[in-house]
């Protein structure tokens, strides 16, 4: 009884976080990892041809995506109606009409060798006669077969023009057996007309996809040979260069001043904090108010005397200043975030501590210099580790200042890969890239700052 | 003398043997030497202050004045948006021309009203499967609660980028895309961390005496959660909720990767960026804005609960 109850108990915990350990497991762990399938297995690199056209026959090679193909054969096979796209179709009648030789014949026909005399409400053919077959050296007799098939036993033959009844239509699929066109002793096989595309010739063609995945680096060199790539990655690494070392100064200030205790410091900490809540994209277009041609630098400049007429801070010829532009706007977003960590950090330094240092005589610089610096040394690596990987996102701040083209960053470059080139792969390629700069830069700073306490002990 | 080595001087002058015998020398508090160091010290300490406040309202003037300048663009006629140049700040006419060219704009009210949905679905959900889970990092000690609180902290450093892509390609297997629904999902899943983390350290703030002493008082546990500890966590967690809230609306990298038709505000300002005029870009902002100037207020005293938490 009392057994029961403490296990019980002991559940009690694991209950409780079960949903959220489901949730993310749901809506974070799988998409990443199908985020990591995305970015370095491909679907349809291979297409499976087999040796006779069955789909449960024996694979005899598989043929990579996008291959040159001699076509060899082609024949047409009963199909699941699964409402696939892209494929050659034969159409085949069963009918029914009195033979050469007058003897009853039931079977199947191509469409192709009956011509539809009469149809019912929906369409569906009924009855029709065969067509005559043209040129001397053919046989005039129009062959039927006792399943849909061209390979199957011929039942009979109709004489041309012999009128028949249409009791069913079949729709086949064609299938084609196909060989790489560059190596002639390679195995042939048969495909579905579905993966394959036949040329007008009807003798050569190309793997359109194939069914079967493969790992493969190819999106990943997509993404590096993309033309964008180099810009992105250097704008995303220039204005986190720029932007942090000036962030922390400013939010250490901000902290500071918070920290102080002045009057008004609640309403100093709202107006401060405010950023925190700011999205991206309305940061952006804040910047962008000040920035543009008509905005408020530009009139502010022109008051003064400074410029004579608008000067165009945000166009293609001043890149620099556009990326001034973002620094900026992330520093105004940004810098509360990493204030709000450091203010934590100080409010858990000892009141005593600082005061004592006062006491020795130590000045204002000297007590930030020598006592709260190391002190918030914590907070400072876990802002360093939270503002840098928010820096390899900047996204909406560079589509509202720059368009996205004219100067782009890597976030940018996955929306685009998706948006606008409809490229999954290659966009998850980039987050991949994304990630493995954070992981990096993550394991840099816990790294460092380890390395430096330990020199510090000995 | 060493109780009169100046504050200035380098080197601490005061050694042990001086500091036990402090006491018997150290002058009466109403000598020169102790009134001069007085002054030197406040006087210093008034510099300091000055100091201080000019750095706060410079710093206050930097935050403000871009969003009172994209207020009075919000709020002003189309013609002064495009004029050129502008009046200075205070200068601009007001007037809701702007602001209605902006609402009676195309999908403009769905947008928004689409946000507002979204983000609520997001608080509803976050808000309760974190409540559970953040009361169960404070109060109980199970095996395998470092490793699940470790993972939710590293969740929550995860970009957004690299989770969007792929639940959009997920979404559009399942045959769920361009719904609120999977965007909601996918904005709880991103608030999930944050909230489960604020929600457990407003818990651990209560005593857990308090539910024991309601126990003695022969309360059940359940009569005692919902009597004693719900009134005082309830602040707490409608910060996380209004948090949650203005991340959702905020929120605009996946909102235009996993919507299509249903846009959110924010998708909708991102993908019109291109083509919409200045005056549609600065309305719309105003209301991305809104939630967090509003919200910001209520929940500020968290703000250390959120974010400070992380460094210990």
């Amino acid at each position: 009884m009392t057994r029961a109850k403490t296990w019980r108990r002991r559940l009690v915990p694991y209950l409780l976080i079960a949903p959220a350990v489901v949730y993310l497991a749901l809506f974070f762990a799988y998409p990443m990892y199908e985020g990591l399938v995305l970015a370095i297995y491909d679907d349809d690199a291979l297409l499976p041809v087999r040796g006779s056209p069955a789909l449960g026959s024996d694979e005899v090679a598989k043929i990579p995506q996008g291959t040159a193909l001699a076509v060899l054969d082609r024949q047409s096979l009963e199909m699941a109606d699964d409402g696939a796209t892209d494929l050659l179709t034969d159409e085949w009648f069963r009918v029914a009409g009195t033979g050469a030789g007058g003897v009853a014949v039931e079977g199947w026909v191509p469409e192709t060798r009956v011509r539809v005399r009469e149809q019912d409400t929906s369409g569906a053919p009924q009855a029709g006669t065969v067509r005559p077959r043209l040129g001397q050296s053919v046989d005039p007799l129009t062959v039927v077969h006792a399943e849909p098939n061209d390979r199957s036993a011929v039942v009979g033959r109709l004489e041309q023009r012999a009128p028949v009844t249409i009791s069913e239509v079949a729709v086949l699929e064609v299938w084609f057996l196909v060989q790489p066109a560059a190596d002639a002793a390679s195995a042939a096989g048969w495909a579905p007309s579905r993966y394959l595309q036949v040329f007008d010739d009807g003798e050569s063609g190309r793997v359109h996809r194939g069914t079967a995945g493969e790992f493969t680096t190819a999106f990943i060199e997509r993404m590096v040979d993309d033309r964008f790539f180099g810009p992105a990655l250097r704008t995303t690494l220039l204005v986190m260069a720029l932007l942090i070392p000036v962030q922390f100064v400013l939010a250490l200030i901000m902290a500071l001043v918070i920290h102080s205790r002045i009057r008004l410091s609640s309403g100093f900490l709202y107006a401060f904090s405010l950023p925190i809540g700011m999205s991206d994209l309305a940061a952006g277009i804040l910047f962008f108010s000040i920035f543009t041609g008509n905005g408020l630098l530009n009139s502010i400049l022109d008051g003064l005397g400074i410029i004579d007429g608008p000067f165009a801070f945000l166009t293609a010829e001043n890149t620099n200043w556009i990326i001034f532009a973002i620094v900026l706007a992330e520093l105004w977003r940004a810098t509360s975030i990493v204030m709000v960590i450091l203010v934590a950090g100080l409010q858990a330094i000892p009141d005593e501590t600082l005061e004592a240092a006062e006491l020795f005589g130590a000045s204002y610089q000297q007590r930030v210099r020598h006592i709260i610096l190391p002190l918030l040394r914590p907070s400072i690596q876990v802002a360093l580790i939270l503002r840098t990987i928010l820096a390899f996102q900047v996204f909406a701040v560079v589509i509202a200042l720059s368009g996205g083209d004219v100067v782009t960053v890597l976030a940018n470059e996955s929306f685009r890969q998706y948006f606008d080139l409809r490229n999954n792969n290659v966009a998850s390629a980039y987050a991949l890239f994304i990630l493995l700069l954070s992981i990096a830069s993550a394991v840099f700073y816990l790294r460092s700052v380890r390395a430096e306490s330990e020199v510090r002990a000995t | 003398m060493s109780n009169t080595a100046s504050p200035g001087s380098t080197a601490p002058l005061i050694d042990a043997e001086t500091l036990s015998g402090a006491a018997d020398t150290l002058p009466p508090l109403d000598s020169p030497e102790v009134v001069a160091m007085h002054r030197r010290m406040r006087r210093r300490a008034n510099r300091g202050r000055i100091v201080t406040y000019a750095a706060a309202f410079a710093i206050a003037a930097w935050i403000l004045l871009p969003i009172y300048f994209m207020f009075s663009m919000a709020f002003t006629t189309q013609e002064t948006v495009r004029s050129y140049p502008k009046n200075i700040l205070p200068f601009i006419p007001f007037s809701i021309d702007t602001m209605t060219f902006f609402l009676e704009s195309e999908g403009v009210l769905r947008g928004l009203w689409n946000s507002i949905l979204v983000a609520s679905i997001t608080l509803v959900l976050s808000t309760l499967i974190s409540v559970p889970a953040g009361y169960a990092i404070a109060r109980y000690l199970f095996r395998g609660r470092d490793l699940f609180r470790l993972s939710v902290l590293t969740v929550r450093a995860f970009p957004i980028v690299v989770l969007s892509i792929p639940l959009a390609v997920l979404f559009l297997r399942a045959g769920v895309f361009d719904s609120l629904w999977s965007l909601a999902l996918m904005h709880t899943a991103l608030a999930l961390p944050t909230s489960i983390l604020v929600i457990s350290s407003v818990f651990a703030s209560v005593p857990y005496e308090l539910e024991e002493a309601g126990q003695v008082f022969g309360a059940t546990p359940l009569q005692s959660f919902r009597h004693i500890i719900v009134p005082l966590v309830l602040p707490g967690i409608a910060a996380s909720g209004l948090f949650t809230f203005v991340l959702s609306w905020n929120e605009v990298f996946a909102a235009a990767v996993l919507t299509i038709d249903n846009r959110t505000l924010p998708a909708l300002l991102l993908t019109s960026l291109a083509n919409a005029p200045d005056e549609f870009q600065f309305a719309g902002s105003f209301f991305l804005m809104i939630p967090s100037i509003v919200f910001m207020f209520f929940i500020r005293r968290y703000l250390f609960n959120m974010w400070g938490q992380v460094s210990k």
